[in-house]
């Protein structure tokens, strides 16, 4: 059971060779920053996820929690970017319970490195980890295929240009917390007009020394959508209906028994 | 080796040869709709203009008014859409020139652009077209043509990259598909009647923002040119920027 | 156009409303063009919780089959049904197991949660990546048309009986689109303690 399964591998090969193309993936377009700070470091994303030229999701969630103190932001292929950082989650907790000691944003990179290496580039995740630790604060990024790279501003997916253009304008080294946070959003921001791929809202992580992650779901809401013009709601019976049935529900009652008498 | 799921991030190797060709084509991106209504016709799209992930202009407006009370838009290949407009308006001018300044009608202009295109028929325009205006009865009309020329005059229509998330709602708001009369035990359907302009243009405005919602193409601005007897309008609303 | 996940065609859809869910779908299965049946079903009920399944239809009835095996295997275990989140849960990793040789579908999951009488509606990808929306989400081969119908039908908090001419409207006027999609439809209003399963007129073409 455990691990993945190929069992269908041969069908699909088969498939594709009779039929032309294959379901897309829903890709996570993205922009994602991270910027590091005195005392600190703070990443942030935008919340669109496409399938192709649509959007699958206004609001989704791109900021994962691999411990409590360590954050990681995705882009590339949802599923992976999800699925890696649960996975590598779990172990850090794992490892941290072993060694008795409170997780390291080394070894989170380390430990997600070494799987993306391992599957070649075919596990589309593009990360940006970063976090505090009893070593202070630490921001890196990931590519699918197990590069990393240190940096105090990081960015990624396919408004990273849009993102590092706004980063490399008006970083400074010595930021604050509030002037970090400010610089990250703006990023993303950048990305949210200037990207199609980037959109809806930012949501930011903010990780201090010392203290617990700050998780701040939109923080930025520059894209709400107007009122319609009118309500489309239907006159009751405007649907033609041919036929119904009532489907039995089951129905649970719960009753506490007294075990003495 | 074909890849089994599609990402746009995994380069996956391949065992073919790597082939180079000039694509004389691209997709720009954005929408247009046509609605008729009794007395008069409107012809809307968005003004973003796009290649890829990358927005070129915010307002770059594609329906014209190509004179004699004709609305004009080619969506799909930007600049096959304005050659088209320019070929257009050029044989228009020299219709007028030949035949004394006389009002070119709806249907003959629908004709002669389906020549336009056909004449391309083995290196197509790529564009979706669209025109909108009064027939010779003044009753409002929209012809949409396919980018070889094949084409229909129709109620209402929808064009471009979001066509496919407007047109049943269109269907469903226009023609009232699949909406019978409540009381009728879905027996009796709800009853046609052309929407006056105020309707038709609050529908205009709801399909773009749904479809800005929902597609990357669409957005930035939105642009209803209205033809009536006494001429035409145009109206601009913003749509959202992300 | 003829990928997997669009030979059979269908479509799917789900909306939530106030205190109540709606999940919808059509009726047709086909081979390419050809319609085959106007009887396959893509709605598979799991106690209280809904499963719709698009795409690829061997795919389609393999994965309802598992998911009645795991589910009944669940409520052996627990001695309950399974609530839609943890439902959910189970079908991303059911289909992420499969990262490298995929099911062809995208299912939808929808249902009202027993402990908290909360509505509650997911949509999936083909390898599992979840999308948790509040509103509504769409699957199958007309789904750009199903989006650009709920985007503007949809509204919130709707009562029941509202919520079933909007899902109803979403749904046949996208299928009417579509050439792979109708052959009639089948909605499922979901309320706390009731359930009704509505086939609806539709056009046969």
């Amino acid at each position: 059971m455990a691990g993945l399964s190929f069992e269908n591998y041969q069908r699909n090969q088969f498939l594709s060779s009779r039929t032309n193309g294959t379901p897309k993936a829903t890709s996570t377009g993205t922009t994602i920053v991270g910027v590091k700070f005195n005392g600190g470091v703070v990443i942030a994303a935008d919340t669109r996820s496409t399938q192709g030229p649509i959007v699958a999701n206004k609001n989704c969630a791109k900021l994962h929690r691999m411990a409590p103190r360590i954050w990681c932001a995705g882009a590339g292929t949802a599923a992976d970017t999800e699925e890696v950082t649960k996975l590598v989650g779990s172990n850090l907790e794992l490892h941290s319970l072993y060694a008795g000691r409170a997780p390291r944003v080394v070894s989170a990179l380390q430990m997600l490195k070494q799987h993306l290496f391992k599957y070649q580039g075919h596990v589309g995740a593009y990360l940006i980890v970063a976090g505090v630790d009893p070593t202070g604060a630490h921001l890196f990024s990931i590519h699918a295929h197990g590069s990393t790279d240190v940096g105090f501003y990081q960015s990624l997916g396919s408004g990273s240009l849009a993102a590092m253009a706004v980063l490399e304008a008006n970083w400074k080294p010595e930021l604050t917390k509030e002037e970090a946070m400010t610089l990250a959003a703006d990023a993303i921001e950048a990305g949210i007009w200037n990207d199609l791929g980037s959109g809806s809202n930012v949501d930011l992580c903010v990780m201090e020394v010392g203290k617990d992650a700050a998780y701040l779901r939109n923080h930025r809401t520059p894209n709400v959508r107007e009122p319609k013009q009118q309500s489309y709601k239907f006159a009751r019976g405007t649907t033609g209906i041919l036929s119904q049935r009532v489907l039995d529900v089951c129905q649970v009652e719960e009753q506490v028994v007294d075990v003495e008498a | 080796m074909a890849s089994t799921i599609a990402s746009e991030y995994s380069n996956e190797v391949k065992n073919v040869p790597i082939e180079h060709q000039f694509n004389p084509y691209s997709d720009n991106g954005g929408t247009i709709l046509g609605i008729a209504g009794e007395d008069f016709a409107v012809l809307a799209g968005d003004t973003r203009h796009t290649t890829d992930y990358s927005i070129n202009s915010r307002y770059e407006p594609k329906v014209f008014d190509c004179g004699d009370n004709i609305l004009m838009s080619a969506n799909g290949f930007a600049a096959d859409g304005v050659a088209l407009v320019k070929r257009f308006r050029n044989s228009l001018k020299w219709y007028h020139f030949d035949h004394n300044d006389k009002k070119l009608s709806l249907q003959s202009a629908a004709r002669s652009i389906q020549h336009l295109l056909y004449g391309k028929r083995f290196f197509p325009y790529y564009v979706h077209t669209m025109i909108a205006g009064l027939d010779e009865e003044g009753k409002g009309a929209i012809y949409s043509f396919d980018p070889v020329g094949s084409y229909e005059r129709e109620q209402c229509s929808a064009g471009g990259a979001a066509a496919p998330l407007i047109m049943p709602f269109l269907d469903n708001q226009v023609n009232f598909k699949n909406q019978y009369q409540p009381d009728s035990q879905g027996t009796k359907r709800r009853d046609k009647k052309y929407l006056n302009i105020d309707e038709v243009i609050k529908l205009v405005r709801d399909a773009f923002t749904s479809a800005t919602e929902r597609h990357i193409h669409v957005g930035d601005g939105l642009e209803i040119l209205i033809v009536t007897k006494e001429g035409v309008r145009t109206e601009y609303y913003d749509l959202k920027k992300d | 156009m003829s990928d997997p996940s669009s030979i059979n065609g269908g479509i799917c859809v789900a909306m939530t409303g106030k205190d109540c869910v709606a999940i919808a779908c059509d009726l047709r299965l086909g081979s390419q063009s050809l319609g085959v049946s106007n009887k396959f079903e893509k709605i598979f009920p799991f106690g209280h919780v809904f499963l719709g399944l698009t795409g690829l239809a061997t795919d389609v009835l393999t994965l309802s089959e598992v998911f009645r095996y795991k589910t009944n295997l669940y409520k052996l275990r627990e001695d309950r049904y399974i609530e839609p989140q943890t439902f959910t849960q189970l079908v991303s990793s059911t289909l992420y197991e499969k990262r490298f040789g995929p099911y062809f579908t995208g299912p939808i999951v929808a249902g009202i949660n027993s402990k908290t009488g909360k509505p509650y509606i997911a949509g999936f990808d083909l390898i599992g990546c979840i999308d948790e929306a509040k509103d509504f989400v769409v699957s199958g081969t007309a789904s750009e048309q199903l989006f650009g119908m709920c985007e503007s039908l949809y509204e919130p908090n709707q009562e029941s009986e509202d919520l079933f001419e909007t899902i109803s409207q979403a749904l046949l006027n996208s299928a009417d689109r579509d050439a792979l999609s109708g052959w009639g439809a089948v909605v499922y209003i979901i309320k706390k303690n009731e359930v009704i399963k509505r086939y609806l007129k539709t056009r046969q073409d």
